[in-house]
């Protein structure tokens, strides 16, 4: 049993930590762009350009390909880090499109996308739910009809987040109408900017833009179908399990926000108040215990299946119990917004409070990843 | 980074277990009950296999292992219940062996190590407000000796000890005796407790302790005591997770066996959700006391870590025995169900050096507050 990275790793930990702060500018700029919800826009594509330009947005990937050919806890590294000083600690195309297209796409399109996508120019928004399937992703209805030398593709998306600036589409579509549903769905890389498509956006309660898309009679080519037709939603499943490393890094950047805080205004002699932020580290160091052994799991080849469920929850509600409790330790004043002279810490925590939500809900609610446990990992019965 | 076992971990834990399913099944019920509350013939047969001196070193016929040695063994001991001095004959020879002079090492740590001594702290002294102190409590000197009266509460297993840690204000501040417990003017007796684990009340009637009976420097008390309540905290943390994994794996076997409705019960979500939490909370107790271990063992700072470890560890085993419970339905409250032993028992080492409560006000200090 050893809890540190290893002298390699601490160094190339220092290497990025290093980066960020020299490029401290541009990393604030982005962040702040980032943090306004309207998702990427000049300063983070500049940031991303830059962390892609040295191979880390894509560590592990194959040196053709943009990458270094590094083991799994070196992306665990840069992801701690650029969370903590960016909050963005991966792109869609890194974490999810990219590895599917690596191990089932096409030369063309590993020649078209891999390279673009490591050097941090290309982004992708997921296009997986729709108002009829949600947590039940099998249940997708938007059609892809095979027209010989081409997919028409009809029908509609809800809340794909990246959409209106992202340049293609990781697009889930019913090829086929079967029983189970899950075996007709194939997988596409859409082009955005394809007549036919119409974004349009809906705000979340944290001022986050995600978007509805229409697809009305959109011709797509046959090129844009990846690996084989109605096996899209395992490829699906795949993308899932190859975006199982969280970081804690920006829930302990707060905190230290938090503490200092309490500190300062005198409220950590309250004996309430100690144990509620007590609780909180110990919450925080659990969940970043089982980031890391997550990322070791990975690294070292083991699969991690329910411990990936776990960590996804552990993660979101540890956030969830960290802002929540960041307002009660304001008081009355958590509620007052960014503007005000009597908003704590710049209103920060109000607006992180709604927005707090969104990780609850994505990537598999919460009851979702405990059924995974139950099933998956404490194999019980299905229901 | 590294989360696999050692050979030597994986190798004691094997044996551990293999011997803990033949020699310690129903002990803890049988056991309960009788007047020593654990079984001598299975202490020489643990300190045969080394469990007694797994912390220490070899020159006292210890096995120099780790603190995450000790923190696998004591799980193991958790899912069988194990019963017994285990835990405080433990922390009180890592006082010896840390605190003491050479010949109260040589004297106590060989026999203890052998099964031939057992240890018991004897530190908190009854609470002031309930005034039901049996003896009034007197540090007097005489010839360079001290004559120690007063009552201790809680010392687990002191009636059958034989030597205990005892703490008294002296004029030089707070000191620690290592006092025989056959001395004239000590008694034991032990309570009937929750958890059965036999803490005793301890009382010293003018018993005479040489100067030389003195643990470390005098005045210096405290830290002894809150270094002993660390270790503590730590094996109660350990043996906590332990109990928890054999309730969650008790209450799974129930869930896909036990059929209502025309359905196994673990298929229905209200309890497969539950049971997700607890596995959830074991998981996290169970990480943070192998950090806090390997920290110790490491000889890194490692109090706010056991805290973190003790304070998760003592509110998971009231949520997770309590979901044990619910989970067995009727047959979790019957007296002849072993999940009603796990409840009790997990009380009783929630409140064993220091709560969740106690020990998040330590992590909040340790954070600077
Ligand atoms: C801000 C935001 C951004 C998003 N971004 C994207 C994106 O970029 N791309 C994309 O494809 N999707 C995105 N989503 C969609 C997200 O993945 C879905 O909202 C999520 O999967 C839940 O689906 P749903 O909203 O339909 O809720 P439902 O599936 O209807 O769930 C409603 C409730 O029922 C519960 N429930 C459902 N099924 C079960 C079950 N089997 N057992 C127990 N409980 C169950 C859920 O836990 C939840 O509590 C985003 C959502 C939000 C809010």
């Amino acid at each position: 049993m050893d809890f540190r990275f290893s002298p390699e790793e601490e160094k190339f930990k220092e290497e990025v930590r290093t980066f960020f702060e020299r490029e401290a500018e541009c990393v604030s700029a982005a962040k702040e762009e980032w943090d306004s919800g309207l998702g990427y826009g000049p300063n983070c594509w500049n940031i991303l350009q830059k962390i892609g330009g040295k191979g880390w947005l894509c560590p592990t990937w194959p040196k053709k390909y943009g990458g270094l050919a590094l083991s799994y806890m070196y992306r665990y590294i840069i992801m701690e880090q650029m969370q903590y000083y960016l909050n963005i600690y991966s792109t869609v195309g890194a974490g999810m499109a990219g590895p599917v297209i690596l191990s089932h796409g096409s030369e063309e399109q590993k020649d078209q996308f891999l390279l673009p996508i490591a050097r941090g120019e290309i982004e992708f928004a997921l296009g997986y739910s729709e108002p009829q399937a949600g947590s039940d992703l099998a249940a997708l209805m938007i059609r892809a009809e095979d027209r010989g030398d081409h997919f028409l593709i009809n029908g509609s998306k809800l809340f794909n987040t990246r959409a209106h600036y992202a340049q293609y589409h990781w697009l889930g579509a019913r090829t086929e109408l079967t029983e189970p549903k899950y075996k007709g769905i194939s997988l596409f890389i859409v082009d955005l900017k394809t007549p036919g498509i119409t974004i349009s956006p809906i705000w979340t309660v944290g001022k986050t833009r995600t978007n509805e898309v229409f697809y009305d009679n959109v011709k797509v080519p046959k090129e844009a179908l990846v690996g084989q037709k109605n096996r899209g939603f395992y490829y699906i499943l795949e993308a899932l399990d190859y975006e199982r490393i969280s970081t804690v890094s920006g829930i302990e950047r707060d905190f230290m926000e938090i503490l200092e805080y309490v500190k300062k205004t005198g409220k950590g002699k309250d004996p309430v108040i100690r144990q509620k932020i007590a609780n909180l580290a110990i919450e925080i160091e659990s969940a970043r215990l089982l980031a890391l052994r997550v990322a070791w799991m990975l690294n070292n080849e083991k699969i991690p299946n329910y411990e990936a469920g776990m960590l996804k929850l552990l993660v979101s509600e540890t956030e969830q119990n960290f802002v929540n409790t960041s307002m009660q330790i304001f008081g009355p004043y958590g509620q007052i917004r960014k503007g005000s002279k009597w908003a704590q810490l710049n209103g920060k925590y109000e607006r992180n409070y709604r927005d707090s939500l969104e990780s609850l809900v994505t990537r598999g609610t919460s009851e979702i990843m405990r059924n995974v446990i139950a099933t998956r990992g404490l194999g019980l019965p299905r229901g | 980074m590294d989360f696999d076992y050692s050979e030597f971990q994986s190798i004691l834990l094997s044996s551990t277990k293999n011997f803990l399913e033949k020699e310690a099944k129903g002990l803890f019920r049988e056991i309960e009950n009788t007047e020593e509350g654990y079984s001598p013939q299975l202490w020489e047969k643990i300190a045969e296999l080394g469990w007694l001196g797994v912390l220490f070193p070899a020159e006292y016929g210890g096995i120099d292992g780790s603190f995450v040695d000790m923190v696998l063994l004591i799980e193991e001991m958790g899912k069988a219940l194990f019963p017994g001095p285990f835990v405080p004959t433990m922390i009180s020879g890592l006082a010896i062996l840390k605190y003491g002079q050479a010949s109260q090492k040589e004297e106590i740590l060989p026999r203890m190590i052998e099964g031939k001594l057992i240890l018991s702290p004897c530190l908190a002294e009854p609470d002031h407000a309930l005034n039901e102190s049996i003896i009034e409590e007197k540090v007097s000197t005489r010839n360079g000796d001290y004559i120690l009266s007063g009552t201790r509460l809680f010392a687990p297993y002191a009636h059958v000890s034989d030597r205990l840690i005892y703490s008294a204000d002296t004029v030089q501040g707070k000191a620690i005796f290592l006092v025989d417990t056959k001395s004239p003017g000590v008694s034991c007796n032990p309570l009937d407790s929750i958890g059965g684990d036999k803490a005793c009340e301890v009382n010293f009637n003018a018993v005479e302790v040489p100067e030389s009976s003195v643990l470390g420097e005098t005045g210096k008390g405290e830290d002894i005591i809150a270094q002993m309540n660390e270790w503590g905290a730590l094996a109660e943390s350990a043996y906590i997770v332990g109990m928890l994994e054999q309730v969650l794996k008790m209450s799974l076997e129930h869930a896909k066996e036990r059929e209502q409705f025309g359905k196994k019960i673990g298929s229905f979500q209200a309890i497969q959700h539950q049971c997700a939490n607890m596995a959830m909370d074991i998981d996290q107790a169970k990480s943070l006391t192998h950090e806090a271990a390997w920290k110790l063992s490491e000889n890194l700072p490692s109090t706010k870590e056991i805290s973190m470890a003790k304070a998760w560890a003592s509110d998971a085993a009231r949520r997770v025995c309590l979901m044990g419970v619910k989970i067995h339905g009727g047959t979790g409250v019957s007296e002849e169900h072993d999940m009603q032993l796990y409840f009790r028992k997990a009380k009783a080492s929630e409140l064993a050096h220091g709560d969740g409560d106690r020990h998040r006000e330590i992590v909040a200090r340790q954070l600077g507050l």
